[in-house]
């Protein structure tokens, strides 16, 4: 794995428009940076972050299928008792799951240790499905990559496929706030992939989100909302006004409400507890877990529910490193050992690992220059080193 | 409309760990202008009901069953009480029903008390019962307020609970309306996002929910 100083295309912002690539900059500061990027060998992908992307998402479901018969593990989530019939439903139906992205910590030596699963909300998915990809094809194209280079980054053809296998009446609608730009192109990329997938799709602000007579989630026209996409996470949907509703209305989710199980990072403690020796699965503790003692004077603890790095403290040597504040945290933490970022000229990459479906379908960078990676954290676009 | 990505000269062989193609059909060419494509015009989903002033017009116009008539007729009178429209001042109330078209809260129920309600004009049934329409009580609507297609005699049309406007056709005796949905369907609204909207102070609002 290496840090290239690659250099940008020229017209990249062009190309960018022309693809509905809205969000490269946000609030004023770059986001999409394409002067570098990393280079992989084969193996270091194949070996170090796909298969193991695949037997972490496996032990997941495992985990999950125990969750869900096991309230003590529900609460110990903070999962509100009054979600967890529909928590349990969800997977008992096995609503399907379209995509998640495992964060890792790997920088080419060693195994990658997973940090996190973003499975409920995740975003940079359009960046990594399609701004990327057409990077990668220009620079091969231009002679700037070599012939046998390669990306890995199927997320496209794996999401359309995924939104035609699922079953359902043939129609999605989409839900995110419509004035974060981010989560809005995020879901405007999801809805061109259901379109592609022959569905028929239509966008919801939340606030257009209603609740008929009947209990049903119907749009400002009273059409029931039978299949939804919502870029929202679970445990804020649990606590709005409609949370209870949810118990009864017909609407099936995408994500499905099980994946509040992984999207918590009380998934971290229990992940480490069922396979301790695991290559990639750092030791974790609840935080009122008295075996938090092992990890000594160098961990991260992190708050239950949050996003982007919110409110994550880093101490090593006894000193705290680094602290994001933010507004999470209120509902208990969970204390993992330290595994820092790579430094790469200061710079330092998180990998994203793609499960579209229960498959790794790509990958994704994200580089900060700090220790915490957080929502000022720049996307960097990698590529495959051809072999030989 | 295809993505200038789809014309890249030759597609990734196969055996790579990429997409082979990569197609947009919604954002290509666009960007975020483009994204309000999917909505709806609300006008598009309508649906025919039938306006009786009691069970006995709605029983000798013979569409539903005297059956229906009578029990969706009791289901809208035990409903009124609770669902009229509730207004501070007799002149509030009569600037949107009418004139003479108002009553004291007190006289219909103990919830309306201290308020001003309308009368209940009437009824609405679906036309027919594989419809699954909750019947709704409705009032009189003040006529300068009455929709540029009515034709009604003298009344401004009606409307419901929630303020859905309702006109029927050919105004006399017809008990025939084609009516948006939204106007004789309740729903609440914005019950999804305050919570979230309580974190948005942190990392700004163009990073919205996800991570």
């Amino acid at each position: 794995m290496r840090r290239v100083a690659i250099g940008e295309r020229s017209d990249w912002r062009a190309t960018a428009s022309a693809n509905g690539f809205t969000f490269h900059t946000l609030e004023g500061d770059p986001y999409w940076d394409e002067s570098h990027a990393y280079a992989f060998t084969l193996a270091e992908i194949e070996q170090d972050i796909e298969a193991p992307s695949a037997e972490l998402h496996a032990l997941c479901l495992d985990f999950v299928g125990r969750a869900v018969e096991d309230e003590r593990i529900l609460a110990s989530l903070t999962i509100p008792e009054s979600a967890w019939d529909v928590v349990r439903s969800s997977w008992r139906r096995r609503d399907p799951s379209l995509y998640g992205r495992l964060d890792f910590s790997y920088g080419g030596e060693g195994p990658a240790k997973l940090l996190e699963y973003n499975a409920d909300t995740p975003t940079a998915l359009y960046e990594t499905g399609v701004f990327q990809w057409i990077w990668f094809e220009e620079m091969l194209a231009a002679g700037r990559l070599a012939r046998g280079c390669d990306q890995f980054n199927a997320v496209h053809e794996q999401l359309v496929a995924r939104l035609r296998d699922m079953p359902g009446d043939g129609t999605l609608a989409l839900t995110s706030y419509a004035d974060a730009p981010e989560d809005r192109g995020t879901v405007a990329y999801l809805e061109d992939c259901a379109r592609q997938a022959g569905l028929a799709t239509r966008f919801l602000d939340l606030a257009d989100i209603g609740l008929d007579g009947d209990g049903r989630f119907v749009d400002r026209m009273r059409a029931p909302i039978s299949r939804l996409f919502k870029l929202y996470p679970w445990e804020w949907a649990f606590a709005d006004a409609f949370g209870r509703a949810l118990a009864t209305a017909p609407t099936r989710f995408i994500e499905p409400p099980w994946k509040a199980i992984l999207s918590n990072k009380g998934l971290l403690p229990y992940l480490f507890a069922m396979a301790p020796n695991h290559p990639n699965l750092l030791p974790a503790y609840f935080e009122g877990d008295p075996g938090k003692a092992a990890l000594g004077t160098a961990f991260v603890k992190k708050p239950l529910l949050s996003r982007e790095g919110a409110n994550i403290l880093i101490v090593q040597d006894g000193a705290v490193l680094a602290h994001d504040h933010g507004p999470y945290g209120g509902e208990g933490h969970i204390r993992q050992a330290l595994a820092p970022l790579p430094s790469f000229g200061g710079r330092r990459p998180l990998v994203g690992s793609w499960i579209v479906g229960d498959t790794p379908a790509g990958l994704c960078i994200r580089e900060s220059a700090g220790p915490i990676t957080t929502n000022a954290a720049l996307f960097v676009p990698h590529y495959i080193e051809a072999e030989g | 409309m295809s993505s200038q990505a789809e014309k890249a000269p030759n597609p990734a062989p196969r055996g790579s760990k990429r997409s082979e193609t990569v197609t947009l059909v919604l954002l290509a060419g666009a960007g975020a202008a483009a994204w309000g494509f999917a909505r709806i015009d609300p006008s598009q989903r309508e649906e025919d009901v039938l306006v009786y002033n009691g069970p006995e017009a709605c029983i000798s116009a013979a569409i539903r069953t005297s059956e229906d008539c009578r029990r969706d007729y009791a289901t809208v009178r035990l409903a009124y009480p609770n669902a009229a429209p509730r207004y501070a001042t007799a002149s509030d109330c009569e600037s949107h029903h009418g004139p003479g078209h108002c009553v004291t809260g007190d006289s219909v129920g103990a919830s309306a008390t201290g308020r001003f309600v309308p009368v209940l004009a009437g009824y609405i049934i679906g036309r027919t019962e594989e419809q699954d329409l909750d019947p709704q009580p409705i009032y009189d609507h003040r006529p300068s307020e009455a929709g540029p297609g009515y034709v009604g005699s003298g009344s401004g049309g009606y409307c419901t609970s929630w303020g859905g406007r309702v006109s029927t056709t050919s105004g006399g005796s017809s008990s025939f309306a084609r009516v948006a949905s939204s106007a004789v369907r309740p729903a609440s609204f914005g019950g999804f996002g305050a919570t979230g909207r309580g974190f948005s102070s942190h990392g700004g609002s163009a990073h919205g929910s996800g991570g």
